[in-house]
């Protein structure tokens, strides 16, 4: 079996890399370089400043779930200075350590809401100047479990109580439109693409010959677009929101073409073009409950799925998830907002996605789409210290985030808030772990582990089950 | 029966005496489906059944039973055994895909979708349209209701809307998705739709704009109703009031707030002792659960499942909760439908678990509790012997939005296969 | 001892000055906010001032005593956060230049009206969005404007939101005071170079420009000699160019001839004002807006929430705020503000709930509300006339009944945050313009 999922794995890096060994111009390994580098000159400036004393924190005996698919149970995330020092069991830890424990709770990365709304406050842009960092919506924000959101084209952290460094990237995308209404429009955006690109080529061409000839003019940069240009070079991520299978396949020729991988918001008919789609590198961002229904003209497949998230990661597409409302609703409606993001989860996964990708998807996968994986998105040493503490499965509806940690500082805790205080309070919480009778553990929908599989581990189940029956007898 | 209820009008039931009726007529109900004996007799020359053999069989019956690794034998279009793994009888075919988590189809009270969407279901012209029937609108296996079905929805009350008073009588129809209308529908009458407060505000010209008014619109036309009882007079716009009062038919009514929760329950419960299941008490209505629970008429909850801003103490209520730690009796939830979708039932049940209901009792909420409070929990709601055979297999958790739903059967016959007909939800 | 010095002390006066202004004030308590409180307590008021207090003080023949032993005697009350009597519209968001000193009006009818309610000093700001300028302290009765300023400049008022443009307004400022350092160090090299060519030693220029090097390598922030205090400049008779007007307020700032009063709504915002302020050493205090549902609580100090920063408490400042109950958030819990800053370390300053003469009014009351939720009542008092005093650095003149500060006094007919309690007289610079007083 394992073997299998190996296998299967290995598969799926394979046709992730496809792509990127396809587009000459941009690629993630060269976006986490140049972040990289960044970060080292940020280093070096507070290498500068005075040095304050380090600051240790520990979150000990929880099930680390790191993101990258591995679990240690009851291990110990160390950090110094908001960066993940050590994840590891048996940890030596400095006197001043300040620990939070999390024995009979999991630890999963912090998630990363590729947008949101009103969780920074009221701000718009230039979140260093404008963040409310004590609003309730960021409150609730972590309460979620979100320590990273997108918002326009920034990425953003949920950093409680403080209006330094919460941005980790604040040139993400730049977006385009492409409409069927609009032929127009998609002639002349080709034509951008088809200028820049040959501006481009001239450009490095020029580059590679100036050395020799040193009074060469530069070429023109007549009819060369903007956002074109910072594509085309890597430096932002095209973004496009589209629905229509057609215009999808528009964006996949185009991106193709001109060698860039774009990112789809929407994406709703996107199952039926999954392949070219991966292809041409794209990534998605989806809300597995959106509904349209077929249109009654149309003879091939379309419309929404419930699959569509499964389909296109089986594609080898990456899929970032938002809620059908990305802002925070307390009007009364329980389950479609941004504070439910792990219930929109769930439908990807009810669609058949495999349940690390779903974690990925509001994990590790926005974290790349918006070029801060080197931060966020997974427990890893060397990165940003933002993790959540809950008490289950972080996809089950009825599991709360205990405590949220950003840069190594514990910024939301349970009981402590009145939000969901109130709520299964978490003495009663830990002990009543095992009762629950209508909630039995999901069963595996992972396509991979089909048929065989389920005999082997079902019949371990039932026994449990007819123990935990008799419990409730016995107690009833 | 008309006696006895000419003599209770005279004075005032206590709401006690109500409590009582309304117990003896659940144990009544119970009674006559736990009865049942199991038929395990080979099928005869003609006669149709499957044998579903699952992972786990959450019953939703009288003692909660939970079989893992059980067999259902289906017999025509109702239930012949539900328990424990056994030989299959000879005759019975056995159904594939049945593997994972058997539940009962769940049941939803509040529901507008028996048209294909929003439009077509109200009359906007009169505050009180006894004479109306939802049955007219019903478009069968509508695409609204085909996904219902695939989300695991099998029972609904399809009723008129909330913009008058008395809106009209709801229908109780099965989400079959590909039938006619007398393969459909269940009770043409189910039952009445009231608009108690709120919504019918809006729309009214002069009388009727403040609770007084629409209080006293409803009571107008159930004096009338009784009036006409009582004189022995035919009318045929009110014929089906009528039956509300003489208990043959329930009437579920929307009442948002507390002050609508508790007009309604005096209205309705106390007032007229009818058999009323208040739906919504959304907003600040849990605060007056102690005294909706005592008056004793069964709550439907919902589409609203959190409150946040009535109660002022900075915590998220779930309200669902509320009113089980209240001591709710035949408790359930309801998507309003289309305003959460119906095929999402079973997340209004997972989002008030959350929010501090009990798991399992969410399960039941969603269906053999709204069976129950409209009594047809003789056909649907639990999987019983003798009960219609409207089973619903999962992947996992009926409450989790990540189990899938792999087959559901309506009355025996099997409606919707996801691995035949492609996932639809 | 201490009585015999204190005779002839009056004696003194009383002989040099027959016609001078003279009172002695008996009550029952004397609150004096700086010395704690006096029982028996004897004033003597001479030529505006308050030339001695103590208990139960021996009076001397001749000198016309006030006894009123029933009366407890409190200083005038200060708000220090006004704009009674101004009626000036704002003008650019960025004008530190600006002074309400400039739109004086003594005769504005809510003088007359506030006095009666013991409001004796008044801090006037001006009008505007941004940094709408500077504020004047003001007594609450002159004949004209030059007798009505007890000190002009008493605070930069800065706005600080969460926009960029707040925090850029500030930044702006101190960038400016940077230019004009920069055109002062320039004056000076010139000034030295000018120097050398009239045919100056050629060894002393070089000593000097070497201190002056010397100097701005351990001082590269504040670098801007002013003629007073830098004596070697003087000498040699630099004088080192005018701060323009913009510039002038930061300049000051820097200095700490002027204080700021930052006006913040929120916790986001106070955070915004310490980001924007960095490194900056200057004097500043915070108007803090107490609306229902006020975040505040969460950087009163650094501890309770872990706060990266300083919290308020912590940092010591004024806070001058309205004596209102706050809720938490989203919740009918109520909050008092004042305790919890005040029990974090910060100096609690109130003002009337809102800037009307009927708030004056009941000012006193208010403030009542708040020590019945458990403030200090002597804190409370100074947060009504010290405190105010001290934002405005004008602690030397009025706030406290203190030898040698004006004699503005308010008498009561009880315990100051009694319900009962009545204002029975106010007086202001040795006379009483309030109260039916006869000696």
């Amino acid at each position: 079996m394992i073997l299998i999922q190996r296998l299967l794995t290995c598969c799926f890096f394979a046709a992730l890399a496809l792509p990127v060994h396809a587009v000459p111009f941009q690629d993630e390994g060269g976006d986490a370089k140049k972040d990289e580098k960044q970060d080292d000159k940020k280093d070096d400036k507070k290498d500068d400043d005075k040095k304050p004393e380090d600051r240790w924190f520990a979150v000990v005996g929880g099930d680390v779930y790191t993101g990258t698919g591995a679990v240690l149970r009851g291990a110990t995330v160390l950090s110094k200075n908001g960066k993940i020092e050590k994840i590891d069991f048996d940890v030596y830890m400095p006197p001043e350590t300040k620990t939070l424990d999390a024995t009979g709770y999991r630890v999963y990365p912090g998630l990363v809401a590729i947008s949101s709304q009103g969780l920074l406050g009221n701000s718009g842009g230039d979140f260093e100047d404008t963040i409310d960092p004590f609003n309730s919506r960021m409150i609730l924000g972590l309460a979620t479990g979100i320590t990273t959101t997108g918002s326009g084209s920034s990425a953003v952290k949920l950093k409680r109580f403080s209006v330094d460094d919460m941005v980790i990237n604040d040139k993400i995308f730049s977006i385009f439109s492409w409409s069927n209404r609009s032929p127009r429009g998609k002639y002349d955006l080709r034509e951008k693409f088809k200028n820049t690109s040959e501006y481009l080529r001239q450009y490095r061409e020029w580059e590679k010959k100036v050395k020799d000839q040193k009074d060469l003019a530069e070429p023109s940069k007549k009819n060369v677009d903007g956002s074109c240009l910072s594509v085309l070079k890597g430096e932002t991520t095209a973004k496009f929101v589209n629905n229509d299978a057609d215009e999808l396949l528009g964006i996949a020729r185009l991106a193709q073409e001109f060698g860039f991988r774009p990112v789809i918001e929407g994406a709703q008919e996107a199952w039926t073009v999954a392949d070219e789609l991966g292809r041409a590198g794209a990534r998605v961002i989806l809300t597995p409950r959106d509904r349209r229904p077929k249109s009654e003209l149309q003879a091939r497949e379309g419309g929404t799925s419930i699959e569509n998230a499964a389909i296109l990661h089986r594609a080898g597409i990456p899929i970032a998830i938002v809620p059908s409302t990305e802002g925070v609703d307390l009007g009364g409606i329980a389950g479609r907002d941004i504070i439910h993001l792990p219930i929109e989860v769930g439908f990807a996964v009810r669609g058949g996605l495999p349940e690390q990708a779903a974690l990925e998807s509001i994990t590790i996968t926005p974290a790349r789409i918006m070029g801060v994986s080197h931060r966020v998105g997974t427990l890893e040493v060397g990165k940003d210290c933002d993790l959540i503490v809950t008490d289950g499965d972080v996809l089950h509806y009825k599991s709360f985030v205990q405590y949220a940690v950003v840069d190594g500082k514990q910024v939301y805790d349970k009981e402590r808030e009145l939000f969901y205080a109130q709520i299964r309070p978490r003495p009663v919480a830990a002990e009543a772990k095992k009762v629950d009778k209508g909630e039995t553990a999901p069963v595996k929908v992972d396509p991979a582990a089909d048929a065989e599989k389920k005999d082997g581990e079902k019949k371990d189940d039932e026994g449990k089950d007819e123990e935990k029956k008799d419990d409730e007898k016995k107690d009833g | 029966m008309v006696r006895a209820l000419d003599e209770r009008r005279g004075a005032r039931p206590r709401p006690a005496l109500a409590r009582v009726a309304a117990l003896a007529l659940v144990a009544l109900a119970s009674c006559a489906s736990s009865a049942n004996k199991p038929d395990l007799s080979p099928l005869g020359p003609g006669e149709e059944g499957w044998a579903l053999r699952c992972d786990k069989i959450l019953t939703a019956d009288a003692d909660d039973n939970v079989y893992s690794s059980g067999l259902i034998l289906v017999r025509g279009s109702k239930i012949a055994y539900v328990g424990p793994n056994r030989a299959i009888p000879a005759g019975y075919k056995t159904l594939e895909g049945t593997a994972g988590v058997a539940a009962p189809g769940m049941v939803d009270l509040h529901s507008h979708i028996h048209s294909g969407g929003f439009g077509d279901v109200n009359d906007m012209v009169l505050p009180v349209n006894p004479e109306l029937r939802a049955a007219s609108a019903l478009r069968p296996s509508n695409s609204a209701v085909k996904i219902a079905c695939a989300g695991g929805v099998t029972t609904l009350y399809g009723i008129p809307g909330s913009g008058t008073s008395l809106s009209g009588f709801g229908l109780i129809y099965k989400t079959k998705t590909n039938a006619t209308y007398d393969e459909t529908v269940v009770q043409t009458v189910g039952g009445m739709k009231i608009a108690q407060s709120y919504n019918p505000e809006r729309g009214a010209g002069d009388l009727g704009q403040t609770r007084a008014g629409l209080s006293w619109i409803l009571e107008d036309v159930n004096e009338k109703a009784i009036g006409a009882t009582r004189q022995g007079r035919k009318d045929r716009a009110l014929e089906n009031l009528q039956k509300i009062h003489s208990k043959e038919l329930p009437v579920l009514i929307h009442c948002a707030g507390s002050d609508g929760f508790t007009a309604a329950s005096r209205m309705w419960k106390e007032k007229y002792d009818t058999r009323c299941v208040l739906s919504h008490g959304c907003f600040d209505a849990h605060k007056t659960a102690q005294y909706i629970v005592a008056a004793g008429a069964p709550i439907n909850a919902g589409p609203r499942m959190i409150d946040f801003f009535s109660t002022r103490d900075g915590a998220i209520t779930g309200v669902t909760g509320v009113y089980e730690r209240a001591g709710a009796k035949d408790l359930s939830v309801c998507t309003d439908s289309p305003v959460m979708p119906q095929e999402e039932l079973f997340l209004q049940g997972a989002m008030s678990a959350r929010y501090g209901a009990e798991g399992y009792n969410m399960l039941r909420a969603t269906t053999i509790n709204p069976a129950r409070a409209f009594g047809i929990d003789a056909r649907v709601g639990s999987l019983e012997v003798g009960k219609d055979a409207d089973i619903v297999i999962r992947s996992g958790d009926p409450l989790d939005p990540r189990s899938r739903v792999e087959l559901v059967l309506i009355d025996g016959r099997v409606q919707y296969d996801r691995r035949r007909d492609g996932q639809w939800f | 001892m201490k009585h015999i010095l204190l005779l002839a002390l009056v004696s003194t006066f009383a002989a040099s000055t027959a016609q001078a202004d003279l009172l002695a004030i008996r009550v029952g308590r004397a609150e004096t906010v700086a010395k704690g409180v006096i029982e028996h307590a004897v004033i003597l008021v001479e030529n505006g001032k308050i030339v001695t207090i103590g208990e139960d003080l021996p009076i001397e023949r001749g000198i016309p005593i006030l006894d009123r032993p029933e009366w407890i005697v409190v200083p005038g009350f200060v708000n220090c956060y006004s704009r009674l009597g101004c009626d000036s519209d704002g003008g650019d968001d960025m004008s530190p230049d600006v002074k309400a000193s400039d739109e004086l009006w003594p005769q504005a009818e809510e003088y007359a009206e506030i006095i009666k309610y013991g409001v004796t000093t008044l801090g006037l700001y001006p009008a505007g969005n941004g940094i709408p300028g500077q504020a004047v302290a003001v007594r609450t009765k002159a004949a004209t404007k030059a007798e009505m300023i007890l000190q002009d400049s008493v605070y930069l008022k800065v706005i600080m939101r969460a926009d960029a443009s707040a925090k850029k307004r500030v930044s702006d400022g101190f960038k400016k005071a940077d230019e004009h350092a920069e055109k002062v160090k320039k004056a000076r090299e010139k000034f030295d170079k000018d120097k050398e060519k009239k045919g100056a030693k050629k060894e002393e220029p070089k000593k000097e420009e070497k201190t002056d090097e010397k100097k701005s390598l351990q001082e590269p922030a504040v670098e801007d000699p002013k003629p007073d205090e830098k004596k070697d400049d003087k000498k040699d008779g630099f004088v080192p160019p005018a701060p323009d007007s913009k510039a002038k307020a930061f300049v000051d700032l820097r200095e700490k001839s002027l204080s700021a009063l930052v006006s913040i709504n929120s916790a986001a915002e106070y955070l915004h004002w310490l980001d924007v302020l960095g490194k900056e050493d200057i004097k500043w205090d915070l108007r803090c807006v107490m609306s229902l549902d006020s975040d505040l609580f969460y950087v009163a100090n650094k501890k309770e929430w872990d706060l990266d920063q300083d919290g308020i408490g912590d940092k010591k400042v004024h806070v001058v705020m309205e004596p209102r109950l706050t809720l938490t958030p989203g919740t009918m819990r109520s909050r008092n503000l004042a305790a919890e800053f005040s029990a974090s370390g910060a100096k609690i300053v109130f003002i009337p709930r809102n800037d009307s003469v009927n708030d004056h009014k009941n000012w006193l009351a208010n403030v009542g509300e708040i020590v019945g939720a458990g403030f200090k009542p002597e804190s409370a008092l100074h947060a009504m006339t010290l405190g105010g005093a001290e934002v405005m650095g004008v602690e030397a003149r009025v706030g406290s009944l203190e030898k040698g500060k004006d004699a503005n006094m308010v008498f009561l007919d009880g315990a100051p945050f009694e319900a009962t309690t009545r204002i029975q007289a106010v007086m202001l610079d040795g006379k009483f313009v309030f109260g039916d007083v006869n000696q």
